[in-house]
């Protein structure tokens, strides 16, 4: 991870993506790892994670990726023969800036969270959206 | 087809045009670019379009990039709105004939910084940039770009219908500022209060998106809008925007970092069904409060053209326009 000053990090083995848009920092040979930070010592967590647009994507569960869907599902009032997958960007099921605002506001209600601006603003994806969940779930439990 | 060529050439001036005539419709009518004081607004109804070979044809003027994205959409409805929306404002621009080098298949768009699109011109030998300005906006059922000379334009329409999933005031709490929360607190009626929440959420779309920055760049909470009476300048808190005197201003918490500081709003109802917003930014030497000139045409390009400004399709709600 890019947290690398003075982060607490356990590596245990649950398989992941990296993704990474601008991040300095490179991983030659990262096989699995998962992430537990202690909020106290970092502040602007999220403020410099989207400075640095960087972006660790876990393979979500896929009951989150499926909770997601469903909402989004909802909120375009999309036609039954649309598929709505992980990989799905909010832009092409038809959703405007109302929309996903009303998406976000959405997933914190079913996953009980707080979704900052910056962070919702990343979002493109139904991928984006359950992996984001994911480590603000798993950061409110740290 | 027929009834259309007669229709066509009962209300329409012919004229050369730098582009293909296609077989089964007229050309584009043509119209003088708006004055300074003017804006155009032109719409879509994405139902009232069901010819395939029309449809066809609408493709046919789009680049290999805009295909991609109307192909790129899931469902055929929004396929359809994405080429509707791509042909409106290709076709739009075009009756404008500001550049004879510039047709309706030839015509380029590229992105600002934030992702606003505008018209990227051929240069002139002289370097000068034509001043025409637009914006697009979509719902499933109608499409509307409106049109500016020399000032920028933000325009946004919803359905009035539309739900809002979420608890109004906790959203506007979330989004609003302080006083827009509180005018929408003081509706008691839900059914009053989705609407003027929906006509708020329209007015401050169009103008984050006339500043260029969109929903993202300028969040909703860095500014307030206001109705105001133009006569006595006095607020109205109770969110009644019915005042045919109205005028809509916007007071901003951060710095204009534009060259107009002055933003003209204006909000109708549309065809009986949406809202819509246009903002659109006025010089600031501009003098006092002048109307804004609004002319709306229905429109199904290569096939029919109906002025509806001045009829029940177009129906004030607030802001000073004519």
């Amino acid at each position: 991870m890019a947290f690398a000053a003075g982060s607490s990090i356990s590596v245990t083995s649950i398989s992941c993506s990296f993704k990474q848009n601008k991040a300095p920092i490179r991983f030659s040979s990262l096989n699995s790892m998962s992430l537990s930070i202690n909020a106290k010592s970092f502040p602007s967590l999220r403020s410099r994670t989207v400075q640095n647009r960087f972006l660790v994507s876990c393979a979500a569960k896929p009951e989150t990726v499926h909770k997601v869907c469903e909402i989004v599902r909802k909120q375009l009032a999309l036609p039954a023969e649309t598929a709505v997958t992980g990989d799905s960007k909010f832009a092409a099921l038809g959703a405007d800036s109302l929309d996903t605002v009303e998406i976000v506001m959405g997933l914190e209600e079913a996953f009980d969270i707080s979704v900052q601006e910056d962070s919702a603003q990343n979002i493109a994806t139904v991928q984006d959206a359950a992996d984001l969940i994911e480590t603000l779930v798993e950061k409110k439990g740290a | 087809m027929l009834s259309y060529l007669c229709r066509a050439t009962s209300s329409m001036k012919t004229h050369c045009f730098n582009q293909k005539f296609f077989h089964s419709s007229f050309p584009l009518a043509p119209v003088q670019l708006p004055s300074h004081q003017e804006t155009h607004f032109w719409y879509i109804l994405p139902n009232e379009v069901k010819n395939a070979s029309l449809l066809n044809q609408y493709l046919e003027l789009l680049s290999p990039h805009e295909k991609e994205n109307v192909f790129r959409m899931r469902g055929e409805e929004l396929k359809k709105g994405a080429l509707l929306a791509r042909a409106l404002v290709r076709t739009t621009i075009a009756r404008y004939q500001v550049n004879p080098q510039v047709s309706v298949t030839s015509l380029k768009f590229r992105k600002n910084i934030h992702g606003k699109p505008e018209v990227e011109w051929p240069h002139n030998d002289d370097g000068h940039q034509p001043l025409l300005h637009f914006n697009l906006s979509h719902t499933s059922s109608l499409i509307a770009c409106g049109v500016t000379m020399n000032s920028p334009i933000g325009i946004d329409v919803e359905e009035k219908q539309r739900t809002i999933k979420n608890n109004i005031l906790s959203f506007a709490r979330r989004y609003f500022t302080h006083h827009e929360v509180e005018l929408l607190a003081a509706i008691s009626d839900p059914e009053v209060q989705r609407q003027e929440f929906i006509k708020l959420w329209t007015l401050k779309e169009a103008y984050v998106k006339a500043l260029g920055r969109g929903f993202s760049g300028a969040p909703f909470k860095t500014f307030t809008l206001r109705y105001k009476a133009a006569a006595k300048g006095s607020f109205h808190l109770s969110g009644n925007s019915n005042s045919e005197a109205s005028e809509i201003t916007v007071d901003s918490f951060e710095n204009a970092s534009d060259f107009t500081s002055k933003w003209q709003f204006a909000i109708f109802e549309l065809a009986g069904s949406h809202y819509a917003a246009i903002c659109r930014g006025i010089p600031a030497e501009a003098e006092g409060s002048v109307p804004m000139k609004l002319t709306v045409w229905k429109t199904i390009p290569f096939v029919e053209d109906k002025r509806v400004s001045g009829t029940d399709a177009v129906v004030r709600i607030g802001g000073l326009f004519d």
